[in-house]
C-alpha cells in the first residue's frame, strides 16, 4: 500500500483503539466510593479486578505504540521538493524530452524496416539466381 | 422532475426509426457536460478537486499558505491529538458530564489530519506522472539502442557475407 494510504489507516485505527480504550474502560470499571456519607460499594467478584488493573496500561501502550508508528510514517514520507509550479515544469520538460525521443525512435525504426525491405528483395532476388543457375542433372 | 418506481425508458428511440438507411435523419449525441449537473436527484461537478475545510465548516488548525511542510504539520497534529487524548481521560475522571467539547475537539483534530492526508493526493499524482514520464524515457532510449546495435550488426554481417561471396 502506499504511504498515504498507510498514514490513513494508522489514523483510523489511533480512533478505533481511543474509542476501544475509553469504552472498555468505561464499562468495565468497579463502582467507586463518591462521598464518605454513602456506605462502601459491594465488592465485585475477583476475576474482574484480576485482569481490570492491567487493561489501562496495555491500552495505553497500545495507543502510545500506535502514535510512534504514525510519526515514523510521516518520516517515511519522500521529501516534497518544490510546489506545485515545480512539478508542472518537471512535468513539461520531461513530455518534451519524451516526445523526442519517440520521434527519434520512430525514425530510426523506419529506416530499420526500409533496410530489412531491402535485404529480402535482395534475398529473394539471390535466391531466384540461385535456382535458375542450378540446372537440374 | 418527476419521480416514478419504474420508469418508462425515455422516448428517444422513436426518433432513430431510419437510422440504418439515413444515419444523418436522426439528432447527434448530446456533447459531453461541463461544470454542475443534477443525477438522481445529487448534485454532482465535473471539476473534483477536494474542497477546503471551511467549505465543510471544519475549523483549520494548520496554517493556511503556498508551501505546507506536511511533516512537521502532521507531527504537531498528532501531538496535539495525543495531549486532547488525555485531557479527556481528565476530564471523564473529574468533571463527566462536560465530556462534549473534549469530544468535539478530538474529532475537530482528525478532520483536520484526513484533510492534510488528502491534499497530499494531487502531490503524489503529480510525482507518479512524473516517475511514469522517466521510466518512458529510459524505455525509449533503450529501445532506440537496441535498434541502433541490431542495425550496425545486420550491416556487418552483411558486409561479411559480401566478402565471403566474392572471395569464392
Amino acid at each position: 500500500m502506499d504511504i498515504i494510504s498507510q498514514l490513513q489507516e494508522q489514523v483510523n485505527s489511533i480512533a478505533s483503539l481511543t474509542f476501544n480504550t475509553f469504552g472498555t474502560l468505561q464499562r468495565d470499571a468497579p463502582p467507586v466510593r463518591l462521598s464518605p456519607n454513602y456506605p462502601e460499594p459491594p465488592p465485585n467478584p475477583t476475576e474482574d479486578s484480576a485482569n481490570f488493573a492491567d487493561q489501562p496500561k496495555l491500552m495505553s501502550a497500545a495507543l502510545v505504540k500506535a502514535a510512534k508508528q504514525f510519526d515514523a510514517l510521516v518520516a517515511a514520507l519522500p521529501p516534497s521538493e518544490g510546489g506545485e509550479e515545480a512539478q508542472l515544469r518537471r512535468i513539461a520538460e520531461l513530455q518534451a524530452e519524451n516526445d523526442a525521443a519517440g520521434q527519434e525512435l520512430q525514425k530510426q525504426l523506419e529506416a530499420a524496416e526500409k533496410e530489412l525491405k531491402q535485404v529480402q528483395e535482395l534475398f529473394s532476388q539471390a535466391a531466384d539466381n540461385c535456382l535458375n543457375l542450378k540446372k537440374p542433372d | 422532475m418527476a419521480t416514478a418506481t419504474y420508469p418508462p425508458p425515455p422516448p428517444f428511440y422513436r426518433l432513430y426509426k431510419d437510422y440504418l438507411q439515413n444515419p444523418k435523419s436522426a439528432p447527434e449525441p448530446p456533447p459531453p457536460i461541463e461544470g454542475t449537473y443534477v443525477c438522481f436527484g445529487g448534485n454532482y461537478t465535473t471539476d473534483d478537486v477536494l474542497p477546503s475545510l471551511e467549505d465543510q465548516g471544519v475549523r483549520q488548525l494548520y496554517p493556511k499558505g503556498p508551501n505546507i511542510d506536511f511533516k512537521k504539520e502532521l507531527r504537531s497534529l498528532n501531538r496535539e491529538l495525543q495531549l486532547h487524548i488525555l485531557e479527556l481521560a481528565d476530564v471523564l475522571v473529574e468533571r463527566p458530564s462536560q465530556y462534549a467539547r473534549q469530544v468535539e475537539e478530538i474529532s475537530l483534530i482528525f478532520k483536520n489530519l484526513h484533510h492534510l492526508l488528502n491534499s497530499l493526493r494531487p502531490h503524489q499524482a503529480r510525482a507518479t506522472l512524473i516517475h511514469i514520464l522517466e521510466l518512458q524515457i529510459q524505455l525509449r532510449k533503450e529501445a532506440l539502442e537496441d535498434i541502433k546495435r541490431r542495425r550496425e550488426e545486420a550491416r556487418r554481417l552483411l558486409k561479411e557475407s559480401l566478402g565471403t561471396l566474392d572471395g569464392q
